[in-house]
C-alpha cells in the first residue's frame, strides 16, 4: 500500500470517527432535548390541570370530565389521578402504536416520556396526585427528522472533508510523487534530474541526493560514450584516407556471412596499388598521401550505389570493397570504371602507369562463406588480376551441390507455413563467472513429419532466397504468443528477430495484436539487430513502449560498436548486448573499458556469441566478458 | 396515630454541620452563629417529643425571624431562600418561613408526607400567602403553621385563609423517574441546598 493511501485511510478514518462521535452526541443531545420538552409539557399540564381539579371540590365525575377534556385536546400518552391511598380514581391511556416512523428507528431509539405529577387538593384536604405523561409520537417524529437532517448534513460534511483531505495530502505528498517517479526512473536506468526541489526538508534531501547520483552516473555514461567514440575512430578508421580499416571489415563481416543474412551474396573487390616505392621517390610522401585520399574518394563514391556496402583500407596499399547484391557483370563494370579513374589520376600526378598501377581482384561471395574463405578467394582473385592484361579478375563461387533445388525448398517451406510445422528448440546462455544459466535462446526447427526435420541453418538460407523469411517469422511469433505453453518452462527466453522482419510496418501491428490477447508464462527478451536499433527511429520507440507495457525486455545482437553516438543505448536500455566473440577479442583494453563504462552505468550485460572452445572462454574472461553463447556452453557445468 | 407519639427517626447529626456553620459565621458574622446554635438547642430540646411539640417548637422558633419581602432582601420578585439564607440573614417572606419549618421538622423525624406547602389567599391582607400544613393522616384536617398568626390552628379555625393549592416536592419527587424534577421553585431550592447556598 502506498504512503498516500495509508495516510488518506488513517485521516479518513479519523475524520469519520470524529464525525460519527459528533453525530451521536448531537443525536443524544437532541434526544435529551426532546425528552425535556416532553416533561415540561407534561409538567405544565399536570400543574394547571391539578389547579383546575381543585375547583371540583373532590367530585370525581367533574374531575374525570376535566381530565377527558385535557386528554382529548392534547398529546398525552396517559393521565392518571390517584387518591391519597394510592388507588386509581381515574385513568386515560392512548391506544395503538406509533406508526409514523420506521420500526427500526422506534426499536433503536428509546424515548421514555417522563411522568410529571402534581398534588391535587380540594380546599384544605388532599384529593391525591395527578400523573401526566406526554405522547412520544411527536417526539419520535421530530427525532427521526433530526436524525435524517443530521445524517444528510454529516454526509455532506464527510464528503467535503474527505475531498479536502484528499486534496491536502495530494498537495503535501506531491513532491513525494516526483521523488517516486525519479526513483522509478533510476531503477529503469533513466537519467532524470528533478528540476523542482521540494520545500519539505526530508524530500529535499532525497531529491538532491538522487539528483547528485543521477548526475554522476550520467557523467559516467557520457564519458564512456566520448571515449568509445574516440576509440572507435582510432580502431576502425584509417587516419590517412578516413576510410574504414581491416578490423572494421572483419567485425562487420559476420553480419553478411551468415545463414539468415539479408543479402545472399555479392562481390568483394580487393584493390591493390603497385609501384608505391617509385611513387614515393618521385612525388614524396605528402603527395602520395593525397593520391591515396583521391583513390579512397573514388572507391567511396563508386560503391555508394550498393546498399550496405563496406569500403575499407586493409593495409598500406590494398583496399577492399564489399558490395552486397552486386552481380558479376556490375562488379566487373565497376572495377573497370575504378581502374580507369585511378589510372587517370596516376597519370595526372606525372607517374608512370606501367610502374604505378592498380589491380582489382573480384570474388563473387555467397552468404554461407566463412570470413577465411572470403579473404582467401579475394586474395586469389587479386593474384590472378596482377597477371591479367587489364589488371581485373573475377573469381566465381564454386557451385555447391544443393541437396534440394530452390523450388523444392520453396514447396517444403510453404507447406510448413501452411501446416504450422515450425517448432522451438533452445540453447543456453551461460554466465561463466557465476556458473549459472542467464537465459535460453530460442531457435526454430522445421519438422515436416516424424522422419524429416530441418534445422534453422538448413532451411533459412533457401527461405531467404525464396523471400519467405518474414512469413516464417510471422508464423513463429504468432505461434509463440498464441501457444506459449509449448515452451515448458517458466524461465527466461530470448527470440532473435531479423532486421527485415522488424523493419516491416505490419510486423509492429501483428505483435501488438498478439500481445493484447495472451500473457506469456515466461519472461521474454526480444533481440533486435544493432543496425536497426542504433537508428533510434520512431519505429524503435514504438517497439520499446510496446514491449515495456507487456514487461518484455529488449536485447541487442550483432553489436560492433560502430555508432556515432551511444545515446541510443540510454534511450533503449536493453537487457544485454550480444556481439561476436571475435569482436570482444579484437577490442583494445581502452575500447572495452569505455564500452563497460557505458553499459555498467545503465546495467547492460555484455554477451559474447559464437564461443566454440574453452580457450576462447578463458580469453574472454580475461577481458571481463563472462556471459557466453555458443557450443562452448556445453563444456561448462552450471 | 396520636400527635403525642414520639418519632424516633431523628438524626444524631447537627441540623447544620460545622463546616457549613463556619461558612455561615464568616458570611453573616457571630450573631448568625448564635441563631443557629439556638436553633440546634431548640431542635435538640424536642427531638424526643411528640409531633405536636415539635411543630410548636419549630413554628415558634422561626416565627421570631423578621418578615421582609424578596425584593428588599434579594432584589427579586419571588425567591425561595434556603434555611441557611433565611436564618443567616434573619429575615424572609412567607415561603422562606415554610421552607425552614419544613426542613427543620423533617430533621426532627416527622414524616414528610404529612407536611405540605399550601398556597392560600389571605382574606385579611387580600394577598397571596403560603403556609405549612400538617396532616396527621392524609384524610385528617390539617394544622396550619403560619408566620402571620404565630399560633398553630387547625384549618377550620383559619377562616382568614382560603386554600388554593397543596404541594409537597418530596412526594412528587418519588413519583417521576427523574427525581430532580417536580416543581420549578422546589427544584431550584433543592439545587441551592445541595450547593450549600448561604
Amino acid at each position: 500500500m502506498t504512503l498516500f493511501k495509508q495516510i488518506a485511510l488513517i485521516l479518513s478514518l479519523f475524520l469519520l470517527i470524529i464525525l460519527t462521535t459528533v453525530l451521536i452526541l448531537n443525536f443524544q443531545s437532541a434526544n435529551k432535548g426532546v425528552q425535556d420538552r416532553l416533561y415540561e409539557d407534561a409538567k405544565n399540564t399536570a400543574t394547571s390541570l391539578s389547579l383546575s381539579l381543585g375547583s371540583a371540590n373532590g367530585d370525581l365525575s367533574m374531575m374525570s370530565t376535566m381530565i377527558n377534556a385535557n386528554f382529548d385536546s392534547g398529546n398525552y400518552r396517559n393521565i392518571t389521578l390517584i387518591d391519597v391511598d394510592n388507588i386509581t380514581l381515574y385513568d386515560r391511556t392512548i391506544e395503538g402504536d406509533i406508526t409514523a416512523i420506521p420500526k427500526w428507528f422506534f426499536k433503536a431509539t428509546k424515548i421514555e416520556a417522563p411522568i410529571a405529577s402534581a398534588n391535587v387538593s380540594a380546599g384544605w384536604s388532599q384529593v391525591g396526585i395527578l400523573k401526566v405523561q406526554s405522547d412520544a409520537t411527536y417526539a419520535y417524529k421530530q427525532l427521526y427528522a433530526i436524525l435524517i437532517d443530521l445524517l444528510i448534513s454529516f454526509g455532506v460534511i464527510a464528503l467535503l472533508g474527505l475531498i479536502i483531505i484528499n486534496l491536502l495530502i495530494h498537495a503535501i505528498l506531491k513532491p513525494l510523487k516526483e521523488v517516486q517517479k525519479q526513483a522509478s526512473a533510476i531503477m529503469r536506468n533513466e537519467f532524470i534530474i528533478q528540476g523542482e526541489i521540494p520545500y519539505t526538508k526530508e524530500f529535499k534531501d532525497v531529491v538532491l541526493g538522487m539528483n547528485n547520483m543521477v548526475s554522476k552516473v550520467k557523467a559516467m555514461f557520457d564519458k564512456g560514450n566520448e571515449e568509445l567514440k574516440m576509440h572507435k575512430e582510432l580502431e576502425y578508421i584509417d587516419q590517412n584516407t578516413a576510410l574504414k580499416n581491416r578490423q572494421y571489415l572483419i567485425d562487420r563481416l559476420p553480419e553478411y556471412l551468415k545463414i539468415d543474412a539479408s543479402s545472399k551474396g555479392g562481390i568483394n573487390i580487393i584493390v591493390a596499388l603497385s609501384g608505391m616505392i617509385e611513387a614515393n621517390e618521385k612525388l614524396g610522401h605528402q603527395d602520395v598521401d593525397k593520391l591515396f585520399i583521391e583513390i579512397a574518394n573514388i572507391l567511396r563514391s563508386s560503391s555508394k550505389i550498393f546498399k550496405n556496402s563496406i569500403v575499407a583500407r586493409i593495409n598500406g596499399t590494398e583496399f577492399s570493397l564489399l558490395l552486397p547484391d552486386c552481380t558479376n557483370e556490375e562488379g566487373l563494370e565497376l572495377a573497370k570504371n575504378i581502374y580507369d579513374y585511378v589510372t587517370k589520376i596516376i597519370k595526372d600526378c606525372g607517374l608512370n602507369k606501367d610502374e604505378t598501377f592498380i589491380s582489382l581482384g573480384l570474388y563473387a561471395y555467397i552468404h554461407t562463406d566463412t570470413i577465411a574463405q572470403l579473404f582467401s578467394n579475394s586474395d586469389n582473385a587479386l593474384a590472378q588480376a596482377k597477371f591479367n592484361k587489364n589488371n581485373i579478375h573475377l573469381v566465381k563461387t564454386e557451385n555447391t551441390n544443393e541437396v534440394m533445388g530452390k523450388e523444392a525448398w520453396k514447396k517444403i517451406i510453404n507447406q510448413a507455413l501452411f501446416k504450422n510445422r515450425f517448432s522451438f528448440v533452445s540453447w543456453s546462455v551461460i554466465n561463466t563467472k557465476a556458473k549459472k544459466l542467464e537465459h535460453h535462446v530460442l531457435s526454430i526447427n522445421l519438422t515436416l513429419d516424424k522422419s524429416t526435420s530441418y534445422s534453422y541453418a538448413q532451411f533459412m538460407a533457401p527461405a531467404i532466397q525464396a523471400g519467405l523469411s518474414s512469413n516464417i517469422y510471422t508464423n513463429v511469433v504468432s505461434m509463440l504468443f498464441k501457444t506459449p505453453t509449448m515452451i515448458s518452462s517458466s524461465s527466461t527466453y530470448s527470440l532473435r528477430l531479423p532486421y527485415e522482419y522488424l523493419d516491416m510496418k505490419e510486423t509492429y501491428e501483428e505483435i501488438r495484436e498478439l500481445l493484447k490477447n495472451k500473457a506469456l508464462p515466461f519472461k521474454l527478451i526480444i533481440e533486435m539487430p544493432d543496425k536497426l536499433v542504433r537508428k533510434d527511429s520512431q519505429h524503435i520507440k514504438l517497439y520499446k513502449d510496446l514491449f515495456q507495457k507487456y514487461d518484455i525486455e529488449i536485447g541487442i545482437f550483432e553489436f560492433i560498436g560502430e555508432s556515432d553516438d551511444y545515446q541510443y543505448l540510454q534511450e533503449l536500455r536493453p537487457a544485454y548486448i550480444k556481439a561476436e566473440s571475435s569482436y570482444f577479442m579484437s577490442q583494445s583494453a581502452q575500447s572495452l573499458s569505455a564500452l563497460r563504462l557505458i553499459t555498467d552505468s545503465i546495467s547492460i550485460s555484455l554477451i559474447a556469441v559464437g564461443v566454440v572452445d574453452i580457450e576462447t572462454v578463458d580469453a574472454l574472461e580475461k577481458k571481463g566478458i563472462h556471459i557466453i553463447q555458443g557450443l562452448a556452453t556445453e563444456l561448462i557445468e552450471v | 396515630m396520636s400527635l403525642l407519639l414520639v418519632n424516633t427517626s431523628f438524626s444524631d447529626e447537627d441540623y447544620v454541620n460545622k463546616p457549613l456553620l463556619d461558612e455561615i459565621t464568616q458570611k453573616y458574622k457571630i450573631f448568625a452563629k448564635k441563631r443557629f446554635h439556638f436553633l440546634q438547642e431548640t431542635l435538640n430540646s424536642v427531638k424526643d417529643k411528640s409531633d405536636l411539640e415539635k411543630l410548636e417548637a419549630v413554628n415558634t422558633f422561626f416565627n421570631d425571624v423578621r418578615y421582609s419581602s424578596d425584593i428588599k432582601i434579594y432584589k427579586m420578585r419571588d425567591y425561595w431562600a434556603t434555611p441557611w439564607e433565611f436564618l443567616g440573614k434573619d429575615m424572609g417572606d412567607c415561603e422562606d418561613y415554610v421552607i425552614s419549618k419544613y426542613f427543620a421538622l423533617k430533621y426532627l423525624g416527622i414524616d414528610y408526607k404529612k407536611l405540605f406547602f399550601t398556597y392560600v389567599r389571605s382574606t385579611k391582607f387580600k394577598e397571596p400567602h403560603m403556609v405549612l400544613t400538617y396532616f396527621e393522616t392524609p384524610r385528617s384536617e390539617p394544622l396550619i403553621l403560619d408566620n402571620n398568626n404565630h399560633k398553630i390552628f387547625s384549618a377550620s379555625k383559619r377562616k382568614d385563609l382560603t386554600p388554593i393549592y397543596n404541594f409537597n416536592g418530596d412526594v412528587l419527587n418519588q413519583i417521576g423517574k427523574d427525581s430532580k424534577k417536580s416543581h420549578k421553585k422546589w427544584d431550584q431550592l433543592k439545587l441551592n441546598m445541595q450547593r450549600k447556598k448561604i
